[in-house]
């Protein structure tokens, strides 16, 4: 296991996309993070808006680059046929997918915990400019505030469950446009087409869809009202990632390289 | 460490309705090259990837070593294997291709520069290898078949965009691996390729396997027991012959050239001299390689062009070269 | 001429036997749809979009009655649809009427000396209650009590002042300021045949018109009265879907006090009827009037202007509704999209293509023609047979779809027809540009489907209007059915059909931003080595 690691890190560093990628999901957090912050205001107070929430809205774009940082790493062995290569000095499948996740998962709570440590302090600066202060009854946004370190570290590991998520998908389907239209169709289409169905189904389907129940861990303030709560939200999502992995591992043993 | 070979025995395998595989059986020995030759969909890759564990066959057993692939803890110690050239990553450099490769056994990077220079890729190691020729390609392929340092190398169709030069070299190179014991499979479907590196050949046509000899068997084979003469004097010659059991044909518009079959050289010009018939030439037919594949695989051929106008696809050589060696 | 003949022992050169074709293009265009039609994939992908979104709109389990407010009621008064108003489209018609009738000439003058709201039950959470700024009392002259007939009203507001409206649509601004004792308003209508002038003076001396509406079909013996309505309250925060929370409304009571009351061309000494329009089956119990010597005060709920399903209290549903599922057509085809460019690059096919036809803006164009005619065709079919099926299930449960001109649906479905089209165009072209599938496909998802989403659930509405002008995503605009109306205060958000620009402006976006990627695609291929 420890080869395969070294194998799957080498071979990370040396495509010139992981850096950008990387890079990517820092500024894409941060970047739509200030754009929501910006946007918000409490010039007069009795507003209801989740500061936490409302900072780390990055988290909704970056998680789409994550998803391509992760299927582009199984996607592109495939398409140019180096997964043969791949296999025959690793013929232990599950090991491959193995190193794959942990070299990938380590990348991106680094780039994660970057990410939201910049979105918490960009929040923090600009929300009590537009009205969100103690005097209108809003906490200065701290990770000393419990929820609020919740809300981080919470969404830090969303990113890596999305991570697992995105490359058990793109193993499964063999195909770079194909995964990531899979991964950001979960991700993305069931929100949305919650909007059809009941009050009732549309709560059924935020609490299974990985993406409105992942981000649950989120939230802090107005949690009863909430489809699921915020650490079952991330199970849910971890148990999508866990199914996506297992899957993958299936299909990999399965079928022929 | 058990001998150096790949066995090979009774794979079969089947993509929907076509047979790939249909009983392929042999042995890869130590200290020479084997040539893997075939037309085009005989199975050649097929079961190069299942000796690979690759793709899983529905019947039979492919070892290397005497182990089955996937039980190999650092596979690329035992066997060096090149599939497909251009099957990398063309974002990443040579060296860096090479360099997780050897990360994934447990080899040290110097390693890398080793092959690197084995296979006189140096210069360009730290160049993308989306901007390698296709023969850099196969070079970075032998470069990485060769990482291991393996007992038993597999390449598959290693002379592909090859030019003259690169050819050469490839054919004194594997013979040099061969020379220090390696047991090496090289597969082609252009026996003229082979010819000079190879010393065995096993030649597959529908999946299986259809003469597995050494080149020098199946030369004699394909050969025959013909020879060629030259003489001003066609009608006495074959007179002579003829009464010494042979059979004697006429080649040719000038009456001066015959084929003579039933007799070996040597018996020929000494039945002649006896006779005082005058000839100017004797030569023993000597078949080609070319020839004798041709032969092999006349009715194993999956895909033919239809045959172009004036280029006989049928060679000289119609002797049952085929009976011969089955 | 078959191959090289020897003529006088020289050799003419080899003529190709398959002749030159006359449209170069046009072969141009059978080669790449021939290189579509041929990867099973793509084809099933193009499908998939067609499926996906009829399959949606097939989900659609929406029934009249299940919105369950958490203040307490469903809505005020009108069930599970909407009266249909002269001009075709659905209106809410039930105010509290107080009237007489009203012959072909005649008028009526009141005095208002106040209007005040109050909830008509337990205020909820986060709701306005009370007195809201399109809380309107004032005079009225209408065919009939019939929910939809025609009417002229001039009124005074809540928060707009006093207003001539008529006919549901009609909306004529008169002079701001709020109503109160210290200072009435003055009100007047005058009925000549069927045009009704609408007045207001603040002293009853000076009079000033605040405008003129023409009734087409007023019967000669119409109604003319007062009337008080109060819309229910809009939640004041948007609300966040992706939590699972909704804000809440309830409804709210207006009641007026009238004095001064004259009416001129009627039936004098007719006594005074009163009613909420329509019945009040399910409305606040506390309307009704109570005249007292010459005052009057009037309460009503409910509202008389067009019916719209995003303000608090609607039902309805636009038909556009039913086209949710294009969200999940959209995905497959950019994922189509981008591979038809990309597979190119894949093993080296692109090189082949571009010997073929050296001209590359030329094989760009034609992708780009195959893609989007396929998409169209998916897109189409899709949208077509979603809206028939969404329609289908809607009224069989009950609901109630917002009628709209034939010319309106077509522009819907094709439209969104078009909008799959143009959004498979700009995926090949960005494709193009960036070589990676991956990379392709997402920045377009991102561009095209994760505005909308945003925009339903995290931006602060300021920040969401934006995003939908200015990203690709305006382009879901050509998807609006209904207009808004600045007369009734309504949630006007893209969840509820409304967006920031009019249909062909926000489809002019998506179109400029596919154009651009195009041009941009078509200079880097000529550039670019292949």
């Amino acid at each position: 296991m420890s080869y395969a690691l070294r194998a799957e890190w080498t071979k990370l560093r040396t495509v010139p996309g992981t850096v950008w990628l990387l890079l990517a999901v820092v500024a894409a957090t941060v970047l739509l993070g200030l754009v929501a912050d910006a946007a918000a205001s409490c010039p007069s107070g009795g507003c209801q808006l989740d500061l936490a929430r409302t900072s780390l809205t990055g988290i909704y774009l970056s998680q789409a680059v994550i998803a391509v940082l992760a299927v582009m790493t199984i996607g592109s062995e495939y398409s140019s046929g180096m997964i043969r290569v791949t296999l025959t000095a690793t013929p232990h499948r599950a090991t491959v997918l193995a190193a794959k996740a942990v070299i990938l998962t380590a990348l991106v709570l680094v780039a994660g915990t970057v990410a939201v440590l910049g979105s918490v302090l960009v929040g923090g600066l600009i929300l009590p400019a537009h009205g969100f202060t103690s005097a209108h009854g809003y906490l200065p946004l701290s990770l000393r505030d419990g929820p609020v370190l919740r809300a981080a570290a919470g969404s830090v590991l969303y990113l890596a469950l999305i991570t697992l998520l995105s490359l058990g998908i793109a193993t499964a389907v063999r195909e770079a446009a194909a995964g990531i239209g899979g991964v950001l169709a979960l991700l993305y289409l069931i929100p949305i087409i919650a909007g059809i169905a009941s009050p009732h189904w549309q709560r059924h389907l935020h609490q299974i869809a990985p993406m409105t129940a992942g981000l649950a861990i989120q939230a802090t303030t107005s949690l009863r009202s909430m489809a699921i709560s915020p650490w079952a939200g991330l199970g849910v999502l971890a148990a999508w990632a866990a199914a996506a992995l297992l899957a993958a591992v299936a299909l990999l043993r399965l079928r022929d390289a | 460490m058990s001998e150096a070979t790949i066995e090979v025995s009774g794979l079969r395998k089947r993509f929907g309705p076509r047979v790939a595989l249909d009983g392929m059986s042999f042995t890869v020995r130590p200290g020479q090259v084997t040539g893997f030759i075939g037309p085009n969909g005989a199975g050649k890759s097929t079961t190069m990837r299942v000796i690979l564990g690759l793709d899983k066959a529905e019947a039979g057993s492919a070892l290397v070593g005497g182990r089955a692939y996937a039980s190999l803890r650092q596979p690329l110690r035992h066997i060096g294997s090149l599939l497909d050239a251009a099957a990398l990553q063309p974002g990443r450099t040579g060296r860096n291709h090479l360099l997780w490769l050897a990360y994934s056994q447990g080899l040290p990077a110097a390693r890398v520069d080793t092959v690197l220079e084995r296979v006189g890729l140096q210069s360009a190691a730290r160049r993308k290898a989306g901007g390698y020729s296709l023969g850099m390609r196969q070079r970075l392929g032998i470069a990485a078949a060769l990482l291991g340092d393996p007992p038993v190398l597999m390449l598959d169709e290693p002379f592909n965009g090859m030019d003259p030069e690169g050819i050469v070299w490839m054919r004194g190179f594997l013979r040099s691996l061969a020379v220090q014991g390696r047991a090496v499979l090289v597969s082609s479907h252009l026996m003229s390729e082979l010819q000079d590196a190879a010393g065995h050949l096993v030649v597959v046509g529908r999946g299986k396997v259809i003469a597995d000899a050494s080149v020098t068997e199946l030369l004699a084979a394909a050969s025959g027991d013909r020879v060629t003469l030259r003489t001003t004097a066609p009608a006495e010659a074959a007179t002579v012959l003829e009464r010494a059991g042979a059979a004697v044909s006429a080649d040719g518009d000038s009456g001066g050239q015959l084929t003579v079959t039933g007799l070996p050289a040597e018996q020929v010009v000494a039945m002649l001299a006896a006779a005082a018939v005058p000839f100017s030439e004797v030569s023993a037919h000597r078949a080609s390689l070319e020839e004798a594949y041709f032969e092999l695989t006349r009715d194993a051929a999956e895909f033919r062009a239809a045959s172009p106008p004036g280029n006989p696809v049928t060679p000289a050589a119609r002797a049952n070269a085929g009976e011969a060696t089955r | 001429m078959r191959g090289g003949t020897l003529t006088g022992g020289t050799i003419s050169a080899y003529q190709s036997e398959t002749g030159e074709g006359r449209d170069r293009f046009a072969q141009l265009l059978r080669a790449e749809w021939t290189k579509f039609r041929t990867i099973r994939g793509w084809l099933a992908g193009m499908i998939i979009a067609a499926v996906v979104t009829v399959g949606i709109a097939a989900l659609d389990h929406a029934s009249c009655g299940g919105i369950v407010m958490p203040g307490g009621s469903v809505t005020a008064g009108q069930g599970c649809s909407s009266p249909v108003g002269p001009g075709g489209q659905a209106v809410t018609d039930s105010p509290y009427l107080v009237h007489q009738p009203l012959g072909t000439e005649g008028s009526i003058t009141v005095r208002v000396t106040s209007l005040s709201g109050q909830p008509a039950g337990p205020a909820s959470a986060g709701t306005a209650a009370g007195l809201q700024p399109w809380s309107k009392a004032g005079i009225i002259i209408k065919a009939s009590d019939r929910p939809g007939s025609v009417y002229a009203a001039v009124m005074v507001t809540g928060g707009h002042g006093v207003v001539m409206q008529y006919d549901y649509t009609g909306d004529t601004a008169g002079p701001p300021g709020p109503v109160s004792a210290a200072s009435p308003r003055w009100l007047r209508l005058i009925r000549s045949g069927d045009n009704v002038t609408g007045y207001e003076s603040a002293d009853g001396t000076r009079w000033h018109v605040v405008g003129t509406a023409h009734l087409a079909g007023l019967p000669a013996t119409a109604l003319a009265g007062l009337f008080a309505a109060s819309p229910a309250g809009s939640t004041s925060a948007a609300s966040s879907s992706i939590s699972g929370s909704s804000g809440g409304s309830g409804a709210n009571l207006a009641t007026a006090r009238f004095d001064h009351v004259i009416v001129r061309g009627g039936q004098p000494g007719r006594a005074w009827a009163g009613g909420t329009v329509g019945g009040n089956a399910g409305g606040p119990a506390d309307t009704g009037f109570h005249q007292a010597g010459g005052t009057f005060t009037v309460t009503g709920s409910g509202d008389i202007a067009p019916d719209v399903p995003a303000a608090s209290g609607g039902d309805g549903f636009a038909i556009e509704h039913t086209l949710l599922g294009i969200f999940g057509a959209l995905v497959a085809v950019i994922v189509v999209a981008v591979m038809f460019m990309t597979a190119e690059y894949r093993r080296g096919l692109i090189k082949v293509t571009l010997a073929a036809s050296p001209r590359r803006g030329r094989v760009l164009a034609a992708k780009a023609v195959v893609i989007g005619s396929v998409s169209f065709a998916a897109g189409l079919i899709g949208s077509a047979a979603a809206l028939l099926t969404g329609e289908h299930l809607l009224r069989s449960n009950g609901n109630f779809i917002m009628p709209v001109s034939t010319l309106t649906e077509v522009r819907v479905v094709a439209g969104t027809a078009a909008l799959t089209a143009v959004t498979a165009i700009l995926a090949l072209a960005v494709g193009a540009l960036l070589r990676s599938s991956a990379a392709a496909v997402t920045l377009v998802i991102s561009v095209v489907v994760l505005p909308y989403l945003l925009e339903n659930t995290v931006l602060p509405a300021g920040a969401a209007d934006w995003v939908l002008r200015i990203t690709p995503a305006a382009g879901f605009a050509i998807q609006q059915s209904l207009p808004q109306y600045p007369q009734v205060a309504a949630s006007y958000t893209p969840a509820n059909g409304y967006f920031p620009l009019t249909p062909w402006a926000g489809f002019a976006v998506l179109c400029g931003y596919a154009a651009l990627a195009l041009a941009v695609a078509a200079i880097i291929l000529r550039r670019r080595d292949a």
